[in-house]
């Protein structure tokens, strides 16, 4: 017996038009980003709740992260959940409100004013999280296929909905008091649903389709990936609970260990993938994906030491909590997408370019749509800005800081560099 | 070969034609990596049935390859009218991928 697919109901992959603007955007920001860091490195030396590092800080996370990983999850949703993209139409809202409310809200941190504007970037950027959850849950109701990596990528989308709204909260409360308590008291539950909700929650979700996919490998455990998903939610429930109702309390060592097992099983899971892999040799763009793996495990250790001090003096170590974000934003998320821009930007630009002359002659590989040399300086580069940011965040020393900050922003032009020399290939003839 | 086939020769022409054809993330071509199933000449009506499969079901590059595949076929075999059939039954796995193209991976 065989069960077929007629030609026309080959589910067509999500156009190309739809998920580029993200890859620009977020390739942008980042320039930006790094640029901002390096004109106001001395803004690290000072507390992390100052406008610069808040401008810094959500260029990062929304316009490079989140945009980046928007874009990617509109390519991979119909792999995950074996069924197409519900609508373009709200995939391009999406990108319309955040790519506007990002700008918005981060010049307005910039300049310390949290007044109607700023009120509305964050406005727009929920939105845009809203739209995108409903266009996430109508393509998995038609599909009607479920399996854990849809699972996590729904719920991730959830919790970004649930930060972006108390952001919103948080931008309200700085000038009508609604809360119990002032904004500051809520970036923490901001800050850590955020990360732990959105970014580690969906990164492990692709990463546990893509790593074995990548490599090759037949390894495949769905009961692990299930137990990492309770893990993770559960902590964060008991994290949420916890900080509204039992602040300072030594139960925050509970949700931080259920992540460090969750993280820690995910390396193991993507140990078994690499065991069993076919392909023998990695390439850069993989090996640079797997050191994330090895930087989340990192910043989950410099939380450990966060939440130790917060514990017992009831106050921030400044210092860790600065780490921390940087390990975060500027270690883990970074080398994940720029492992991830390069494993897939060239097949969206490839299957643009070529798809008409397929079987027609030979077609360059995708890989060589990019320079593979620059992909390596800009990863070295970008190391040894990592490595010199982390030290001169912890000696407090200017000097470091700005050297570091230059790093980072070469390694920023020669990723945009190496991105738009992928996006305007031209055909080849054969 | 784990392809069936009604015409074993010209079975061996279309699938030396079908090597040309690349997955381009794995970097193998398609008849070592296991996605041809079937190919079943009909002379009566010039019919070239190819009966095939992706990686998976939503393969991003899956209209990529069937167009090729097409393409390529037509062209060595203009006399016959090509119909391709895609299957996920049995699915693709790594099992599929021969030995040739299992080297080929790790040059």
């Amino acid at each position: 017996m065989s069960i077929t697919v007629p030609q026309e109901e080959l589910v067509k992959p999500t156009a190309h038009r739809v998920i580029l603007p993200f890859y620009i955007y977020s390739a942008l920001s980042f320039l930006i980003a790094t640029s901002l860091l390096f004109f106001s490195s001395e803004s690290v030396t000072q507390h992390f709740f100052n406008p610069k590092l808040l401008a810094i800080t959500h260029t990062i996370a929304l316009g490079w992260g989140t945009m980046m990983i928007l874009g990617a999850s509109h390519l991979l949703v119909p792999v995950l959940i074996q069924g197409k993209l519900y609508s373009t139409a709200l995939a391009y809202t999406s990108f319309v409100f955040a790519a506007s409310g990002i700008p918005i809200l981060a010049y307005h941190f910039y300049y310390f004013d949290f007044g109607w504007m700023t009120q509305l970037g964050a406005l727009l950027i929920n939105a845009a999280v809203m739209v995108y959850v409903i266009n996430l849950a109508m393509s998995m109701i038609k599909s009607k296929k479920e399996n854990v990596h849809a699972a996590f990528i729904f719920t991730a989308a959830l919790w970004l909905l649930i930060t972006t709204m108390l952001g919103l909260l948080l931008v309200c409360n700085f000038v009508d008091p609604l809360l119990p308590q002032n904004s500051t008291y809520y970036l923490s539950l901001h800050a850590n649903i955020g990360v732990v909700g959105w970014f580690l929650l969906l990164i492990i979700g692709v990463g546990s389709r893509l790593i074995p996919m990548f490599l090759v490998s037949k390894y495949s455990n769905a009961s692990l990936l299930w137990v990492i998903y309770a893990l993770i939610n559960f902590s964060l429930l008991l994290f949420f609970f916890l900080f509204l109702y039992w602040p300072f309390s030594t139960w925050y060592f509970i949700p931080v260990a259920a992540i460090f097992v969750a993280i820690f099983l995910f390396m193991f899971y993507c140990y078994q993938c690499f065991k069993s892999r076919i392909r023998k040799k990695i390439d850069e763009q993989l090996k640079s994906s797997l050191l994330s793996v090895l930087l989340m495990g990192i910043s989950i250790l410099v939380l450990i030491t966060l939440i130790a001090g917060y514990t017992l003096s009831h106050a921030t170590n400044t210092v860790f909590a600065l780490l921390y974000g940087f390990v975060v934003f500027f270690g883990w998320l970074t080398v994940l997408i720029f492992g991830m821009t390069f494993k897939t930007l060239p097949f969206i630009i490839w299957d643009k370019v070529y798809q008409v002359q397929s079987g027609k002659g030979t077609t360059p590989n995708p890989k060589s749509l990019f320079s593979s040399r620059i992909f390596t300086m800009m990863v070295l580069v970008y190391l040894s800005g990592f490595l010199m940011f982390a030290i001169g965040i912890f000696f407090a020393s200017n000097t470091l800081l700005k050297i570091a900050s230059f790093f980072l922003l070469v390694s920023a032009l020669l990723y945009n560099w190496n991105v738009f020399k992928t996006i305007l290939h031209k055909k080849i003839k054969p | 070969m784990n392809e069936t086939t009604n015409d074993p020769i010209r079975c061996d022409r279309a699938l030396n034609a079908l090597e040309e054809i690349i997955d381009p993330e794995i970097g193998l071509n398609i008849v070592d990596l296991g996605l041809i199933y079937e190919l079943d000449f009909d002379d009566a009506n010039s019919i070239l049935k190819v009966v095939m499969t992706l990686t998976t079901p939503h393969c991003p590059m899956g209209e990529s390859i069937t167009g090729s595949v097409k393409t390529v076929l037509k062209n060595h075999f203009p006399e016959m009218e090509i119909f391709l059939e895609l299957t996920f039954f049995p699915p693709w796995n790594l099992e599929k991928i021969s030995d040739e193209g299992r080297e080929f991976i790790n040059q």
